[in-house]
């Protein structure tokens, strides 16, 4: 049996238990047999003695009386009395002989009436003392009366001789020999023991047994009367039981009946045997049962642990081979119908895992799952990443019956443009992602554009005509990357590329990817580039056409980046300004410039400090606050500083922009306005602005020509600005003929890498230390 | 061998006391026949009581004293009737001859073996042509050897006066005035011996005077044993047969 070699614990324990249980049961049963048989055997054997003790009883009273009987009839034989009334002693002895012998008497006594002896058949040698008195004891008691007589037991029977009234007794004596002995266990089937003794000696006895002395002594010894006893008597085991027959003058008379239980026994030793027999049977049969029983059960049972175990790891295809309408065959269905339930759970799972719940499009998951077989399988594939950038508005405008039409419609759209072997996959609420199988980056613009026609179209939902929005972002694996991650964040930045133009198309471009990584990075940086000092203030010189000499600089934000080194203005205050970091940056730049000519003036250099302002510092009613603070706490004149905005900066809210602006002028602060002429320019916007200054971009100014359109913007400019009140200043001169020009024009100041880049503090006072001494 | 003879001697000495004392009373049981011729009689009552009160039938009353001679008496018989000996006791004197007339249908066998006459009358019936002569003082205690239960005692005294006691244990006696001395026998005397019961004085007048037995006195019965079956059908038998 296979499961004999795998003994596991329950397995032994229930066989054990099982066994053990039924040798027990057996064992009692054949213990409490045997005990009740011995027991039984023991009852009847004493029952045997008791008849046993009884018929003894009434064979020696029988034998007393037919021999008293004999005796009388002798006793009353005419020539016995005549002999008698003779007192002749030879003829009384031989009288006594010759009746003794008539009825085969051992011994013939005549007593007279007193007990004494008058004659005896015994010869003088062969007479004990004391005989007499045993034999007035015959006189005087009833019943049998015997006498150990050379080593044996006699029976004394005695009879008056009647002449005619009783003139003497005769007592005669018969010696209980074998025959007697014989004749009982013939009757009763018992062993007799006859026996005479003084507490010193045995004076007679006669056995159909033949114990030992030691056996015999015990014998004596041991025996109560009416009470059988054990007893080892030829080796053999006897249930003995004592009759009391008569007492001695020292000593007494006994009968023992022995019933040998051994030989009672005999007769159950047949089912002694069939006891043991069966008992080894059932136990070998319970052994075998409890085997079988216990394989029954732990079979199942181990199929169940392993179909766990195979549930356990995930296996849940494997049928359970147990059938059956039992217990166990309940429970392996039951087992089953978890299996099932819980394979079912899992693909539930697992279809939720990779698939949009909504939608029940694949999810980003499931996107990966499938860009990364198709690169390992070698297959290029085209990713397409969708936005539609109106969903939320349409979702708002619908009602929420229409609503839930929404995402099956689109879907039901995506699925038309897609191709055998293509799938569509959703990443957030309102961007989508198509991979196209097999394409590479050639062959998905191509369809792209096919599927920028086909979403174009107006959606219909019951009666409603609802326009898309719809971005694309393109790339392709593997050119555009290896990994599925990788790709996805790529056509991911396609896509928000494709959101920020007209085209609402993109094709991912090598480097957009670190681009925009610098980007991100940059747009953290900035946040914490106040504290981390990474921020510092260049200062380009303007030189003051008028005066010749260079009074005021323009501050400009440097930044240091840890890892990317100098980042120029041109990106990250764009990223400032759209991530809402500028603000801290303008504030730094706005308190740096306050500590900057606050130090120089009191070093003994008094300049005008030009800062840039952003829309958003605009903004901030604050800011008026905040720059006084920071002129008391420099001890600088408001006329050193001069606030720089562009016109588009008051576009967003203009009221509290003037109102801030009004403000600032009213700390006496300066203000310019930045880069005119590009932009929103409006003069109907400058004529609000309470603006000293106007500074044209260097865009018109760089390749200033006589003869260029620049020229005549420049000039026009200059003079419309004096015409307002403002002073002009140019910026990005570059060459000495622009300076000319400029100069030419009536341009109150120049700024530009002409006269000088811009530079550190320190190499600022360095210039125009060295300046100076050139003026000189 | 002298234990036996040590008990014969011992029997004979009884014998020679019995006789003596018998001797003596025969001697005593003879005056009454001369003492009327000599002096007035006088009544002597005498009452035989057991140790309860019972009186007693055949005891035996023996005197003797001066001047009572002895008397023979012609022959006397003790009958056998009904399987049984009539009168259980008898008292004779010394040298009467006793006839032993069988009444039965059936035959005896009448023994004794008493030392005072040894004597049997084997298997007879009607009267046997001889009487037995008794010349010894002394018991002599008859059976039949067929009849186990027949006992009769013979007394046989020389006493000059003796009596058996009625069914209410009296003897009367007349006999002259004096002083004599008296003798009791009962079958249920200790060992069959007569006992000595003292002096009596015997006034003119009389005398009664009432005997005690120390013991218990059962009546004399010869009855034969309860029949067994086959005795039983033995008698039916009998009794039906012509015989």
């Amino acid at each position: 049996m296979p499961c004999v070699n795998r003994l596991n614990s329950f397995q032994a324990r229930l066989v054990l238990a099982l066994v053990l249980l039924l040798a027990a049961v057996m064992a009692s049963v054949y213990l409490f047999a045997r005990l009740a048989v011995g027991e039984a055997v023991r009852e009847q054997t004493a029952q045997r003695l008791e008849v046993g003790e009884k018929v003894l009883q009434r064979l020696l009273e029988v034998r007393r009386q037919q021999l008293s009987d004999a005796v009388s009839v002798l006793a009353a034989d005419f020539g016995f009395k005549e002999a008698v009334a003779s007192g002749d002693a030879p003829t009384l002895r031989s009288a006594l002989l010759n009746h003794a012998a008539r009825i085969r008497a051992d011994e013939a006594l005549l007593l007279d009436l007193n007990g004494r002896l008058i004659a005896s058949s015994l010869a003088g040698e062969q007479r004990k003392p004391g005989f007499d008195a045993l034999a007035l004891q015959a006189v005087s008691s009833g019943g049998p009366l015997l006498v150990p007589v050379r080593g044996q037991l006699h029976l004394l029977v005695d009879s008056p001789v009647r002449a005619p009234v009783p003139v003497a007794r005769v007592v005669m004596g018969f010696a209980l020999d074998r025959p007697v002995i014989e004749e009982l266990r013939s009757l009763t089937g018992l062993e007799l023991t006859l026996a005479a003794h003084s507490p010193e000696a045995v004076l007679a006895y006669s056995s159909s047994l033949t114990p030992s002395p030691l056996e015999l002594a015990a014998l004596l010894r041991d025996s109560r009367a009416g009470v059988p006893h054990d007893q080892r008597l030829n080796g053999e085991l006897y249930l003995s039981r004592a009759i009391p027959l008569g007492d001695l003058a020292r000593g007494r008379v006994e009968a023992f009946l022995h019933g040998s239980l051994q030989q009672a026994m005999e007769g159950f030793v047949g089912l002694d045997r069939d006891l043991f027999s069966v008992t080894l049977v059932a136990l070998l049969a319970s052994l075998l049962l409890a085997l079988a029983l216990a394989r029954a059960i732990s079979r199942p049972l181990s199929e169940l642990t392993r179909v766990a175990e195979r549930i356990g790891q995930g296996d849940y295809a494997e049928p359970i081979a147990i059938a059956g309408r039992d217990e166990f065959g309940r429970l392996a269905r039951v087992f089953g119908q978890m299996q099932e339930a819980i394979a079912e759970r899992e693909r539930q799972l697992a279809h939720n895992a990779l698939h949009d719940a909504v939608s029940g499009l694949a999810n980003r998951s499931l996107a990966l799952e499938r860009i990364g077989s198709a690169l390992q399988a070698g297959r290029p594939v085209g990713l397409v990443a969708l936005a539609l950038k109106n969903y939320r508005q349409l979702l708002d405008s619908l009602s929420d019956a229409t609503a839930e039409q929404l995402l099956p419609a689109l879907r039901l759209r995506l699925e038309a443009v897609l191709g055998l072997g293509d799938s569509a996959a959703r990443l957030a609420d309102d961007e989508f992602l198509l991979l196209l199988d097999g394409r590479d980056a050639e062959a998905s613009v191509a369809l792209v554009d096919r599927i920028q026609q086909l979403l174009g179209k107006p959606l219909w939902l019951g009666e409603q005509a609802l326009s898309l929005d719809i971005a694309l972002g393109v790339a392709a694996a593997p050119s555009d990357g290896d990994e599925p991650e990788l790709l996805l964040r790529r056509v991911d930045i396609a896509l928000q590329d494709a959101l920020q133009s007209p085209e609402r198309l993109q094709v991912y471009q090598q480097g957009r990817d670190s681009d925009y990584r610098r980007q991100i990075d940059l747009i953290r940086a900035l946040r914490h580039a106040p504290q981390q000092g990474g921020l510092l203030l260049h200062f380009q010189p303007k030189l003051d056409l008028r005066l010749d000499r260079v009074r005021q600089a323009e501050a400009l934000l440097r930044w240091q980046h840890p890892l990317y080194g100098m980042v120029s203005p041109g990106e990250f205050i764009p990223l400032a300004e759209r991530t809402g970091s500028i603000g801290l940056l303008t504030a730094w730049v706005i308190e740096e410039g306050c500590r900057q000519l606050g130090e120089w003036n009191a070093n003994g250099l008094h300049l005008q400090l030009s800062l840039n302002v952003s829309a958003d510092d605009l903004l901030q009613v604050e800011l008026v606050e905040r720059v006084a603070g920071l002129i008391r706490q420099h001890r600088i004149e408001p006329a050193q500083l001069v606030f720089e905005i562009t016109e588009s900066a008051v576009m967003q809210d203009q009221a509290r922009a003037l109102a801030v602006l009004d403000g600032l002028r009213g700390l006496g602060i300066g203000l310019s306005v930045d880069d005119f002429g590009t932009g929103y320019s409006s003069l109907a916007q400058l004529k609000r602005m309470p603006v000293q200054e106007l500074k044209i971009d260097q865009s018109f100014v760089r390749e200033l020509d006589a003869r260029s359109e620049d020229a005549v913007i420049v000039r026009s400019t200059i003079e419309m600005s004096h015409s307002l009140g403002l002073k002009v200043v140019a910026e990005g001169v570059e060459q000495a003929g622009a300076l000319a020009l400029l100069r030419q024009w009536g341009c109150d100041c120049v700024q530009g890498y002409f006269i000088s880049r811009p530079l550190p503090a320190e190499a600022l006072v360095a210039w125009l230390g060295e300046r100076e001494a050139q003026e000189v | 061998m002298h234990r036996v003879d040590r008990l014969s001697f011992k029997l004979a000495l009884e014998e020679s006391v019995a006789m003596t004392k018998w001797g003596w009373g025969l001697t005593l049981g003879l005056l009454p026949a001369l003492l009327p011729a000599l002096a007035g009689a006088a009544s002597l009552q005498l009452q035989v009581l057991d140790r309860d009160g019972r009186p007693v039938e055949f005891a035996v009353l023996s005197l003797e004293g001066a001047g009572l001679a002895a008397q023979t008496t012609g022959p006397v018989e003790l009958a056998q009737v009904d399987k049984a000996f009539v009168p259980p006791v008898l008292a004779v004197r010394t040298g009467t001859a006793v006839n032993f007339p069988n009444r039965d249908r059936v035959r005896h066998h009448v023994y004794s073996f008493s030392p005072a006459k040894r004597f049997e009358l084997r298997l007879y019936s009607g009267t046997p042509a001889e009487p037995v002569l008794f010349d010894k003082p002394g018991l002599v205690v008859l059976g039949c050897n067929i009849h186990d239960w027949m006992v009769g005692y013979l007394y046989i005294t020389d006493a000059p006066l003796f009596a058996v006691t009625d069914a209410l244990g009296r003897v009367n006696f007349e006999l002259p005035p004096g002083d004599y001395q008296l003798g009791l026998w009962h079958p249920s005397n200790p060992d069959l011996l007569p006992q000595a019961r003292g002096e009596l004085a015997v006034g003119a007048a009389g005398l009664n005077q009432s005997l005690s037995l120390e013991w218990q006195v059962a009546p004399l019965v010869q009855r034969p044993p309860a029949p067994s079956a086959f005795g039983q059908a033995f008698e039916d038998a009998l009794r039906e047969s012509p015989q």
